[in-house]
């Protein structure tokens, strides 16, 4: 114990160090020699032979190096917090955020390191989703759907012909699986910390609410309000969910019991959809979201490549994200990790793959998070923290959602 | 050491921002802002429960496991190399371990328990808030006993064979023996358990953290964890604060480290 303990406080410790060094960037001019480049690990598989194979092309073709790192999500934020600290951040990082490095003034915009022919082909909705007052920092480098996952084993012998399409069909059709035997799940809701967020906002959607009403958050307006208490319904009242909702996690939890065969209905992603199939253990269908209010709406995930601004590395960034942008290039490492396109470009490419097809229709009405507001990356992580409270037993989704309005507001406010 | 401590002093004097930049220096406020948390008083107290818990159960199992292990029976040596295997294995990949035997639908040990009649029901041991604590203490335990029963055995054979018989010769109980020669002569080796033990405990992330993962909120957190999730993973996302918790932290544990000493008047006894 004692060796890894030490290990861990060190890390811990280590992540937290290194403080307001001075900004002493060694303003040397002329060409960079090298770039660094931070990935975030999507799989084991696909991510970092893609992105090492795309950094030796490109140091083929310009002598200029690449020093790629390729980060697990996990402690992705923890990692580069600390370069920005040291005043040593990479040139292109990979994240799900972007708009709190745009604000402190730390990247490079679309008009430096883009070319036009590549900025074109982004897909219209994705580049909303990349603005920062009016410009784009935020350049799309993959996306994802998510929709709605039923076992169709499950919903056969409970006598449920048809996946739900609204919340009352969806309560109906839980309370039957639910019925099967003691540890069947009617529906498995993961409002743990880990994509809390995720799961809280297609319901919100599905009920006409939303983050935002204008400028000004609306986390506890009336709609909302009538959501979480949905939800805890079905949690304590119902009980269709697994047992804690308010405590399980999407990859170890939800995902997992549904992939086990225990699960009638989940809301997934073309991820889960993979796995599934290479296991072959669960006869699944995929359909729309169930919808309270008005046509289903899903979410799509925008996940981001940035370009830090150090002394004249413009070029040899915009060189780099060119080589990435190749109709051919990002498509076929999209394909491989099992998301959806967010070119124009791929889009094509790939409408033809029937295992998308659900996806790709849900693309059009998806909506992103509120990831052009800065105050979003607070937000989220209070969302995760507390939401699922909401739903234990005894919970109050009123306090909560004040408590989430309020902190948004003050972050907002800053 | 002492460059990474200075620039933790340092940084809980400022302000970051969410991306790590530095926005200033504010001189008290992170520490002030830090002593403003609700849920600072919680989290003590968790810490507490947990340190306190840990080390005690730990040192009086490993009396047992050393004076068993100093014995003499067939396959002893098989018995000390199984008990330094929970050393051996990392305690995150232990912890994940142990997050699946807890668990409520695929766990192994609700199924145990229900068998002996010990549950009628299967428990959410991670997901109870009645439960956690306690299903958290006993990996702390299982991977603090092979350190600790080594130290308590190192010091069980440093004993004279000598002073046994002496006890023997006086016609005293085994009982007495152990607690009028064994206990005393051990007092050097159970302090040092005892301290480290406090040290590495408090100081422990993984098991807390991985054990943990799927409750919302600070409800089980320790002074460690809470540090991590102030700067990463709650709504307060602040660098500065958590590095004034991290000199809070180190603060705390020699403090407690120094009270420790005193009460069992150290110097005394090393003389």
């Amino acid at each position: 114990m004692r060796r890894l303990t030490l290990v861990w406080w060190v890390s811990a410790v280590a992540a937290l160090l290194a403080a307001g060094c001075d900004q002493k960037s060694g303003a040397k001019s002329g060409a960079v020699t090298a770039i660094k480049v931070v990935i975030a690990d999507y799989s084991k598989d696909h991510t970092r032979p893609f992105w090492q194979s795309l950094s030796e092309t490109y140091t083929k073709q310009t002598g200029i190096k690449v020093d790629l790192q390729v980060i697990d999500w996990n402690s992705i934020d923890q990692q580069v917090t600390t370069m920005v600290q040291n005043n040593q951040p990479p040139d292109v990082l990979n994240l799900n955020a972007f708009s709190s490095y745009a604000k402190d003034g730390l990247l490079h915009s679309a008009d430096e390191v883009l070319s036009p022919r590549t900025r074109e082909d982004f897909l219209p909705a994705f580049v909303r989703g990349g603005e920062y007052q009016g410009k784009l920092y935020g350049f799309p480098i993959l996306s994802s759907a998510r929709a709605f996952f039923y076992n169709k084993d499950l919903l056969a012998r409970a006598g449920v012909a048809a996946p739900p399409r609204t919340w009352d069909e969806l309560v109906t059709a839980a309370r039957k699986v639910r019925a099967l035997g003691p540890d069947t799940i009617g529906y498995a809701l993961p409002l743990g910390p880990e994509e809390a967020q995720a799961e809280w906002a297609i319901w919100m959607w599905n009920n006409g609410g939303d983050w935002k009403s204008g400028n000004q958050w609306a986390i506890n307006s009336d709609k909302n309000l009538q959501t979480l208490t949905f939800l805890a319904d079905l949690a304590n009242k119902h009980k269709v969910t697994q047992v804690n909702p308010g405590k399980t996690n999407r990859t170890d939890g939800a995902f997992h019991l549904f992939k086990d065969g225990k699960v009638g209905m989940v809301m997934g992603f073309s991820p889960l959809a993979k796995q599934l199939d290479a296991e072959g253990k669960v006869k699944y269908g995929v359909a729309e979201m169930p919808t309270n209010v008005g046509a289903a709406v899903t979410l799509a995930v925008e996940d981001y490549l940035i370009a830090f601004k150090k002394p004249s590395n413009a070029d040899a960034i915009k060189t780099f994200l060119d080589l990435y942008y190749q109709p051919e290039t990002i498509t076929r490492w999209i394909r491989a990790e099992g998301f959806l396109p967010v070119t124009r470009s791929s889009l094509e490419q790939m409408r033809s793959d029937p295992g998308l097809k659900p996806y790709l229709d849900a693309l059009p009405s998806a909506k992103l998070a509120p990831t052009t507001d800065p105050a979003w990356d607070k937000v989220k992580l209070d969302v995760q923290q507390t939401i699922g409270l909401a739903v234990q037993p005894g919970g109050d989704p009123r306090q909560v959602l004040d408590r989430l309005q309020q902190n948004a507001a003050a972050a907002g406010g800053r | 050491m002492l460059y990474p401590a200075a620039q933790l002093v340092r940084a809980s004097f400022w302000q970051f921002s969410v991306t790590g930049l530095s926005q200033g220096f504010v001189g008290l406020q992170n520490y002030a802002k830090l002593f403003r948390q609700e849920s600072l008083t919680m989290v003590v107290a968790n810490t507490l429960v947990w340190v306190a818990a840990v080390v005690l159960v730990t040192i009086v199992l490993s009396l047992g496991l050393a004076q068993l292990l100093g014995a003499r029976f067939p396959g002893r040596t098989l018995v000390r190399w199984a008990l330094i295997v929970p050393w051996a294995a990392s305690v995150i990949m232990t912890s994940k371990l142990f997050a699946w035997i807890y668990d409520y639908y695929f766990g192994m040990l609700n199924p145990a328990l229900q068998a002996l009649g010990i549950v009628s029901h299967p428990v959410d041991w991670l997901g109870d808030d009645a439960t956690v604590m306690g299903a958290m203490i006993a990996v702390g335990v299982f991977v603090s006993l092979p350190f600790t029963t080594y130290v308590l055995l190192a010091g069980l054979q440093a004993i004279s064979p000598d002073v046994y018989e002496a006890a023997r010769v006086d016609g005293a109980s085994a009982w007495r023996t152990y607690r009028s020669v064994t206990l005393p002569l051990l007092r050097p080796a159970l302090l040092v358990a005892a301290v480290l033990n406090i040290v590495y405990v408090f100081n422990s992330f993984p098991i807390v953290w991985t054990l943990n993962d799927r409750n919302p909120g600070f409800g089980h957190d320790t002074m460690i964890t809470y540090m991590y999730k102030i700067a990463f993973k709650s709504s307060l996302r602040d660098i500065g604060l958590a590095a004034a918790l991290g000199v809070v932290n180190v603060a705390l544990i020699l403090l407690a480290v120094a009270a420790y000493l005193r009460t069992v008047r150290w110097r005394g006894e090393a003389a």
